[in-house]
């Protein structure tokens, strides 16, 4: 009897242990720096080809970036308090139309990030929240970059991008939300849809 | 010309005297207390995560003069495009190391300002690091064109001005102000500015007609700006509204710097 209880407690340590290993090596794989990494390193794999120009890049590039952002929480967060008085569909309408602006954004900056690299700084995990601090780094311009994340089903995702400390869904919804005091929901709409209807930079810089 | 300006410094510091209890307000749950606890600092980075859906989220900045400012920032951005932009377009034509190496010369040269404002702040470390810089880059690196401070000795240049000096002593923001020429700014770091121009900033002192003055005044302008990588343009394209976003990145950015 007494030897099967010890049976018991050494197998029950077993798998305590398997457990434990299988969880660890899990979550580093998902962890909140390794998805960074996977994003930045697939969207600078094509922009530091010399082979591909501008258009090209733009292309490979274009929709890249989305399933590493958490739609939900970024549009959530940039409408604030607009969001909760905003009906479902025009939720709707304002992640769809935000996701777009933000690709386009980060689209048209493809020419100032080609060449460079990103250093991984450091990383903080506190609950479901993570804060992933980089930096860029190019011939001409050194940028920190903070990543600020969410874990939802085990999934990391981003929801806010911190740039030398300007924090873009902060910067938004103070831009948005005075669009939307004076123009209403329309009227942002309005505005975001005559923006995306224009037409894409052409990448000509210094 | 430039007693005009001290003048206006006066004015302006009545104004801004006027509003800090207003500032003082807004500005009071930001300045939190410096601390290097992980948790702490961890919570501050998210410190308006929950904040934001509240039924009266705070502005990042009062702006009662938008129409003013709105007016200044037209005018800004034809002069941007209208002259100093056509004119730093023929500038580039000078290779990058060259500017940059002027940078580096009229950076050097505004030392005291940094030097000043670090030791106001009581960062003694920091008016050390830009103290030796000074004396490292205007040797060894030939009157501050080059920077062995920072690529031989590892010493980064440290960003103080007198509007982060006043921020660090409690100084509200106070309202947003675009200025001419300058751009984005408030009460409070306007004043600063204009400390640091007539006040601090050694060319102020030396014996130069207005004209010189404001020629190598304008040189610096267009070759910081020929090393800028289109900043403006950038935003000017993104932005769905240019002002609200410069607006909003202006605040976020100087509150940052009065925290560090």
């Amino acid at each position: 009897m007494k030897e099967r209880f010890v049976l018991m407690k050494r197998v029950v340590f077993l798998l305590f242990v398997c457990c434990l290993f299988f969880s660890t090596s899990a979550w580093a794989a998902s962890g909140p720096t390794a998805e960074i990494e996977k994003v930045v390193d697939s969207v600078m794999k094509v922009l530091n080809r010399t082979d591909l120009d501008y258009a090209a890049k733009r292309e490979k590039v274009s929709g890249m970036v989305q399933k590493f952002i958490n739609i939900d929480s970024i549009s959530q967060r940039t409408l604030g308090v607009h969001w909760k008085r905003a009906s479902p569909e025009q939720q709707d309408r304002f992640s769809w139309l935000f996701v777009q602006i933000l690709e386009n954004i980060y689209l048209n900056r493809i020419e100032d990030y080609s060449g460079g690299t990103v250093d991984y700084l450091s990383e903080r995990v506190k609950g479901d929240k993570a804060i992933v601090d980089t930096v860029f780094v190019s011939e001409k311009v050194e940028i920190p970059v903070q990543y600020k994340m969410v874990q939802q089903q085990g999934v990391w995702q981003i929801y806010d991008v911190v740039i030398e400390n300007v924090s873009l869904v902060r910067n938004y919804r103070s831009s948005y939300g005075s669009i939307v005091s004076s123009e209403g929901l329309e009227g942002l709409f309005a505005k975001l849809e005559s923006k995306l209807a224009e037409p894409a930079g052409s990448g000509k810089k210094e | 010309m430039r007693s005009a300006l001290k003048l206006a410094l006066l004015i302006a510091l009545l104004v801004f005297c006027s509003l800090p209890a207003y500032a003082a307000e807004t500005e009071a749950k930001q300045s939190t207390v410096k601390t290097d606890d992980f948790d702490a600092a961890f919570d501050d980075d998210f410190d308006d995560f929950d904040d934001e859906f509240s039924d009266s989220p705070r502005p990042l900045i009062s702006d009662p003069l938008e129409g003013w400012n709105r007016g200044v920032f037209w005018v800004n951005d034809k002069f941007y495009f209208y002259l100093a932009k056509p004119i730093v377009r023929v500038y580039r034509v000078v290779p990058r190391p060259v500017r940059t190496s002027v940078g580096n010369f009229f950076s050097n040269l505004a030392t005291p300002v940094r030097a000043v404002n670090a030791l106001l702040q009581l960062k003694i470390k920091d008016t050390g690091t830009e103290l030796g810089r000074f004396l490292v880059n205007t040797t060894v690196g030939l009157a501050g064109f080059f920077d062995p401070a920072k690529s031989e000795l590892g010493w980064e240049k440290k960003q103080e001005d007198f509007g982060q000096t006043l921020g660090y002593y409690g100084v509200g923001t106070g309202w947003y102000l675009v200025l001419p020429v300058f751009g984005p700014s408030s009460v409070r770091d306007g004043v600063g500015l204009v400390g640091d121009y007539f006040v601090v900033d050694p060319l102020s002192y030396a014996d130069l007609t207005d004209a010189e003055y404001f020629g190598i005044k304008s040189f610096e302008y267009v070759n910081s700006l020929s090393l800028d990588p289109d900043t403006y343009e950038g935003i000017k394209r993104d932005a769905l509204d240019p002002y609200l976003f410069i607006r909003a990145a202006y605040v976020q950015h100087r509150l940052a710097k009065i925290n560090k």
